[in-house]
């Protein structure tokens, strides 16, 4: 193991002094790899061929080209690079210090807010968010009814236009929540007598019908001189790609009977929706399944969302939903300081039954298909972006070193803030 | 962080009806082929535990089982000590911070103990057996806290760990500053880390006063009373509850456990607190306590800190999940606690990322978890390793606890299981198909 690691540091090294030091990216070639591919069989001692940021070819009999830089990865295993299905990087830095935040606008509804226009690219949580195999990331603007657009990225780059993947990736939706009946105990009636849920989804639609009303008038008015243009609205303008069906939505939702809701708003709207959240969603998995709907899962380090659910609700839920066949990914949640716990909350649902290849493909492929970037992210694949996490040992363990990532064919620079102070402090001489 | 007070619910109901399950306290039960992580010493594969009562009598291969003993087959399972959480603030009724008045000490978690909260289920279902819940870190001087063993379903007085001493909450920095409230009341003093101090040290010199006017009296009354009605006995000095309780810690009857979270603030603490005599035995969080290194052990303090929570706030910020190792690396008392009642789920995962990150060894990163929490709560002579003549707080796991994939499947304290996962999911089996049953009834009911 040490040996490898002193082959696999020295590698590293030439490599980024090679690929930092040219203009144009060079080839890059792994081997001695175990291939987790996640779309196809796992290979054994294969090499991976990178050019131009792309994966140019897979396969054990591969032979490293004499101009590529070589990256022995032997004793290695090599994944897609993890996708962050929900996150806040680059938007807060210091959760409790408002300078420091950006996720959250003033207002309810503000669908045409871009969270990449306030991502900082040199946050330190880039840095310490990939050291468990992270390479891209949803990034969301949350609050309010329309939180806004989420960007998704690429874990490194120098500016925000190198990172963007995409920079319209998904629209919000915070459906309302069915509040806990007042009390607590199974003798407190289980319904409040007003439905507020139904009055706030109804709100929504209103806004949605606004929107459409807006959207018509100005077709109109392009049509023909009878019809004078509304005024202008950026808010509707947003909301046009999500009307049309052709940006996805994504609808936080946490309760069975919302969730049921949620759905019927869904098919009514038209709307090309992903779930997040979905706390109850083991309740209703089979009706999820119906609709096509995919889940985001939050962060597994929750408690249950009532206590009847019991202890373990929010892994069973994971359990529960992959089981029926709903489309899963996970995220690191609201606080990107804990972005690197990706993993260990897929690990969390491991350990109540997913299995460790559903797992892996909520972390890669199914996220890819969610945010419609199948075809160039989530599996080691030819013609996909090189986004590749090289690990120890089985990435999913809270105790594996992930060794190295490449990012767009870089092998990047794993130096991160935690690092530096570790550095710096192991140094400090002992009394 | 809402704590759930409901006693109610499916999980609570069972865990609640568990008790009809168990055997009288005085029973035998041997815990069979363990992979048995004793914490102080080898952890041994194919191994038995003999509990008596609420004790561990006996660890070895091959035990027998006495007449009329339990048997418990572990299968081979991991069986590790309880984990001890150091730094709690759940099964306290309502509020934990005393806003009020700048220092509390005369409040006491103790009269305020919750045994219906939930989360006492929630923390045994992570393999939690015992607790230490405080007053929270809004005031330099807080409230008393308590250590607690777990005994889910027993009254609040039965659940103090009756050995362990009583504690003293303090707290410095940004909380005691109210540095990240808004619009919660006035400002008031202190709004700086020397006002911090300043008052803390001003409340021990009027505590000294307090403390020489009482001996001064006490010294009358015997005169007095030695005098034999010659000398009139002298009128008492008016009681007054919080200088009681600074006298409590000049004193060194209660344990300091100091919030803290950056360095240099923790070494003026520690000046103090050696200027008094006060006994300083933990800092809470410390997540800078990896730059004073020397000074923690060259003191003898210990920190209860986080894997890896950081970030929420500036003093937060200045750290990093290498922070455990390195203090333990270095000789530090190192607790892993959780502050949380989620976070007490999952403490032995926790536990598996200092071993990731600044690599301490496994052995290490369970005594985290267990004897080194104990030994700052001062219970280390009960609990916090399996060794005959220890409370039986066992916890057994699936895997090993640090097994990325691990679920805690049975929790015992003093000999008595509160947590078992297998009757659990069998119970609610039970309950849901009762439920399906009662629906259609439900809708024949109503179109007749």
């Amino acid at each position: 193991m040490k040996k490898f690691a002193v082959i696999l540091g020295s590698a590293v090294l030439a490599i980024s002094a090679l690929l930092f030091s040219q203009a144009k990216p060079a080839r890059l070639f792994i081997k001695n790899a175990t291939i987790v591919p996640v779309v196809g069989e796992r290979i054994e001692g294969g090499g991976i061929l990178v050019e131009d940021g792309k994966i140019k070819a897979i396969g054990k009999a591969l032979q490293a080209p004499a101009d590529a830089t070589v990256l022995d990865a032997s004793g290695t295993f090599v994944y897609p690079g993890f996708i962050d299905s929900y996150s806040h990087f680059g938007l807060a830095e210091i959760s409790s210090i408002p300078s420091t935040t950006d996720f959250r606008e003033m207002g309810k509804e503000n669908p045409e807010l871009r969270a990449v226009w306030a991502i900082n690219p040199h946050s330190v949580h880039f840095g310490t968010g990939r050291v468990t195999g992270t390479t891209s990331a949803l990034v969301a603007p949350a609050g309010g009814t329309f939180p806004g657009i989420s960007a998704l990225v690429k874990m490194d780059g120098w500016t925000v236009p190198e990172m963007v993947v995409k920079e319209a990736a998904t629209s919000f939706i915070n459906f309302p929540m069915t509040p806990r009946p007042v009390g607590e105990g199974m003798a407190v009636q289980k319904e409040s007598k007003e439905d507020v849920t139904s009055k706030l989804v109804e709100k929504i639609r209103d806004y949605l019908k606004e929107a459409r009303r807006y959207l018509e008038l100005k077709k109109l008015a392009a049509a023909g001189p009878d019809v004078e243009a509304p005024e202008y609205s950026a808010k509707y303008e947003a909301l046009q790609p999500v009307l049309e069906g052709t940006l996805p939505v994504i609808i936080s939702v946490e309760k069975a009977k919302d969730i049921e809701l949620a759905i019927k708003f869904v098919q009514d709207e038209k709307l090309k929706a992903i779930f997040r959240g979905c706390a109850q969603g083991f309740k209703v998995a089979d009706k999820i399944k119906q609709s096509g709907i995919p889940v985001i899962i939050d962060s597994l380090y929750t408690g249950p969302s009532e206590p009847e659910d019991g202890y373990d609700a929010a892994y069973r839920n994971v359990v529960e939903l992959a089981r029926a066949g709903v489309l899963i990914s996970f995220s690191s949640g609201d606080s990107p300081a804990h972005g690197k716990d990706l993993p260990y909350h897929a690990a969390k649902a491991v350990a109540f039954g997913l299995s460790p290849e559903e797992a892996i493909k909520a972390l890669t492929i199914n996220p890819a298909k969610m945010f419609g970037v199948a075809d160039r992210m989530g599996s080691i694949e030819v013609g996909k972006d090189a986004d590749l996490l090289i690990a120890a040992g089985d990435p999913l363990d809270l105790k594996t070193e992930v060794k190295q990532l490449v990012i767009n064919g870089r092998a990047i620079d794993m130096a991160n803030w935690w690092e530096t102070l570790y550095e710096k402090f192991k140094g400090r001489p002992e009394k | 962080m809402k704590p759930r007070i409901a006693a109610i619910g499916i999980c609570a109901a069972l865990l609640l009806s568990l008790s009809g399950w168990l055997p009288a306290a005085e029973t035998a039960i041997l815990l069979k082929n363990g992979q048995i992580i004793t914490v102080s010493g080898e952890t041994i594969t194919g191994g038995d535990i003999l509990v008596q009562g609420t004790k561990i009598v006996k660890v070895g291969k091959g035990l027998p089982a006495p007449a009329g003993a339990e048997v418990i087959d572990l299968g081979g399972r991991w069986i590790m000590p309880g984990s001890i959480d150091s730094h709690s603030h759940i099964a306290v009724e309502g509020e934990v911070n005393e806003m009020g008045a700048l220092l509390t000490p005369e409040v006491d978690c103790k009269d305020v103990i919750n045994p219906q909260d939930i989360n006492i289920f929630y923390a045994l279902t992570g393999g939690v057996t015992s607790v230490h819940t405080m007053h929270g870190s809004a005031n330099p001087i807080g409230g008393r806290g308590i250590s607690l063993k777990l005994r889910w379903g027993k009254s609040a007085e039965e659940l103090i760990f009756v050995e362990a001493p009583l504690t003293s909450k303090w707290a410095l920095g940004e909380n005691p500053k109210r540095s990240n409230m808004t619009g919660a009341g006035p400002a008031r003093y202190p709004r700086t880390r020397m006002g911090v101090e300043e008052s803390i040290r001003d409340e021990f010199e009027k505590a000294k006063d307090y403390m020489r006017t009482w001996a001064e009296y006490e010294k009358k009354a015997k005169a007095a009373r030695e005098s034999k009605g010659k000398n009139p006995p002298p009128l008492p000095p008016k009681k007054d509850f919080r200088l009681e309780g600074i006298a409590d810690i000049l004193s060194g009857r209660l344990w300091v456990r100091c919030h803290a979270y950056q360095s240099e603030e923790m070494l003026s603490i520690m000046r103090l607190c050696r200027e008094y005599g006060v006994k300083l035995v933990c800092f809470e969080h410390g997540l800078e306590g990896y730059r004073i290194t020397n000074e923690l052990v060259q003191y003898g303090v210990g920190v209860s800190t986080f894997a890896d929570f950081w970030g929420y706030k500036w003093e937060a910020y200045n750290t990093m999940p290498q922070a455990a190792a390195l203090c333990a690396k270095r000789g530090v008392l190192v607790a892993i606690s959780s502050d949380d009642s989620e976070r007490m789920r999952h403490l032995f995962n926790d536990a598996a990322k200092t071993v990731r990150f600044g690599g301490v060894t496994e052995d290490e990163a369970l005594r985290m978890l267990t004897i080194n929490p104990a030994k700052i709560m001062g219970v280390d002579r009960w609990v916090g390793t399996i060794e005959p003549g220890k409370d039986a707080d066992l916890a057994v796991f699936n895997r090993h606890p640090l097994d990325p994939f691990t679920v805690c499947e049975m929790t015992m304290v003093d000999g008595t299981v509160y947590f078992d996962r297998a009757k659990y999911r069998e119970e609610r089996k039970k309950t849901e198909e009762e439920e399906k049953k009662k629906e259609p009834e439900k809708k024949d009911g109503g179109e007749v």
